[in-house]
């Protein structure tokens, strides 16, 4: 059980002191959103403005994208670049994203200090607007929502709901083994223990079917993709200055016709270019406006690499990359 | 577009990678030795197998390839000593993913060495086989108008 007020209190203080010393530039972390109560990402500059911070199950974005964009910019001519480190608040997955960050060299850990939160899983908000659909709209912004253990508990002006987390937990969460920030500054909240369970549970369904089926499967799936880059743009890792489906010259990988093969070619492409580095935080499903279910694709890779070559991204800064790195006894005569 | 209702007149394209020190020469070697084998192999040489960027593999499948063939030296005998390792890796990985979209069957992966021109002839042989019996990828219809 977490009690969110808590840690909101504590992320606050914290945000503060580091705001009023100077060392931090600015602070990244949630906010209430106005008319709904899905967090959205703030930036706090002052220390008087840290109350604005806030802390709930429905902070659901990575807010470690704004890190590698911090990082990435370039000053302007005769201007000192700021080196000073940047706040942001993190959640176990997203504090799993900046180890792979600092094992590629992209942020370097001085630039940057970490709000590590518990975390037993967040909300998804497609999941809470069902959940919700006998509550007031003008409620609805009003709502306080409370853990509490198996359920959560939906507080507003009328009768509290109590719905299992089953139904709202968002589909990471459900099979997310590392509940607790993995780098940090700051730890907050006390520390979960270690869960024990089938990572891959979600995607056994998918494995066992036949070929035949799971094509049919993708191509429903992949159909649907409009190739709005939504699932590119909010990822993390995805830092390159230029895409390779941005890029038309020398040669142009990715035909701008949005159709099945060059989709299939899309989602295949990112997918390959996260192997092995893909910490499974979610982003890309969470923004797709058609809901592609883009996490299965780098859950496949995720399995191969912890299965077949002992590699899980996010855990330890000194690890090597999957593909910058070679077993001479790595399994494999052929592919199979 | 010619009607290809009957498995046994469909003649699968098949794009192979191969890779400049030992598969190409094998390939050669076939040639040089005149061993039969299917001429449904489109050979592209490769300094290395690890310069097959997985992308290129995916865009072969995009464009209607019905199959794809990468060809490097042995485990151990690469003549920049680790380029066949690393592509091991990666077509592990690009196999798991063609895997859940049920395209895995159409990337073969081989090691043939400058001295086995029969080897690629077999090889070819085989997947040639293979694919006849899988029939068309199924993106070709997209360029069958």
């Amino acid at each position: 059980m977490t009690d969110y007020k808590a840690l909101e209190k504590q992320i606050q203080d914290q945000a503060r002191q580091w705001l009023e010393s100077g060392e931090v530039k600015y602070v990244i972390g949630f906010e209430k959103g106005d008319n709904s109560p899905v967090c959205r990402p703030v930036f706090i500059y002052k220390p008087e403005d840290a109350g604005k911070l806030a802390w709930g199950p429905l902070c659901n974005n990575n807010l470690t994208k704004y890190l590698v964009e911090e990082v990435q910019i370039k000053p302007k001519k005769g201007e000192e670049p700021d080196l000073r480190p940047v706040g942001i608040v993190v959640k176990p997955c997203d504090s799993k994203t900046i180890v792979e960050l600092m094992k590629e060299n992209i942020v370097p850990r001085e630039r940057v200090k970490i709000i590590g939160v518990i975390s037993e899983g967040t909300i998804n908000p497609k999941a809470l607007d069902k959940a919700l659909k006998d509550v007031p709209l003008d409620k609805i912004a009003g709502i306080q929502i409370l853990d509490g253990g198996d359920n959560f508990t939906i507080k507003y002006d009328g009768e509290p709901l109590s719905v299992p987390k089953d139904e709202l937990l968002n589909g990471k969460c459900k099979v997310c083994v590392v509940h607790n920030p993995v780098v940090y500054d700051i730890f907050v909240g006390d520390k979960v223990t270690q869960i024990d369970k089938d990572e891959f549970e979600d995607i056994a369904d998918l494995e066992a079917m036949s070929d035949e089926e799971r094509y049919e499967y993708w191509k429903e799936q992949l159909s649907k993709c409009i190739r709005c880059y939504a699932c590119r743009d909010t990822c993390p890792l995805c830092y390159c200055e230029e895409c390779v489906f941005d890029r038309t010259k020398p040669y142009n990988w990715n035909e701008k016709t949005v159709d099945l093969p060059e989709n299939f070619f899309y989602h295949m492409v990112r997918a390959m270019h996260l192997a092995g580095r893909c910490v499974d935080c979610g982003g890309c499903e969470r923004v797709c406006p058609m809901d592609i279910p883009i996490r299965k694709l780098n859950r496949f890779l995720l399995k191969r690499a912890k299965e077949r070559f002992k590699v899980v991204p996010g855990i330890n800064v000194e690890d090597k990359a999957m593909f910058g790195d070679y077993d001479i006894d790595d399994p494999g005569e052929g592919i199979k | 577009m010619i009607e290809m209702d009957d498995k046994s007149d469909f003649e699968p394209k098949i794009i192979g990678f191969l890779c400049n020190w030992c598969s190409y020469a094998g390939a050669d070697l076939a040639g040089v030795s005149r061993f039969q084998y299917p001429a449904n192999v489109r050979v592209i040489r490769v300094m290395c197998s690890s310069r097959i960027d997985p992308q290129f593999v995916l865009k072969a499948l995009t464009e209607g390839a019905d199959g794809v063939l990468i060809a490097g030296c042995h485990p151990g005998d690469c003549h920049y000593i680790e380029g066949n390792y690393r592509t091991r890796r990666r077509i592990a990985a690009l196999d798991k993913i063609l895997e859940k979209y049920g395209l895995s069957d159409r990337v073969f992966l081989e090691w043939v060495s400058a001295s086995e021109g029969k080897r690629f002839a077999e090889v070819v042989t085989d997947i040639t086989n293979k694919l006849k019996e899988l029939g068309p990828n199924p993106h070709k219809a997209r360029w069958e108008i």
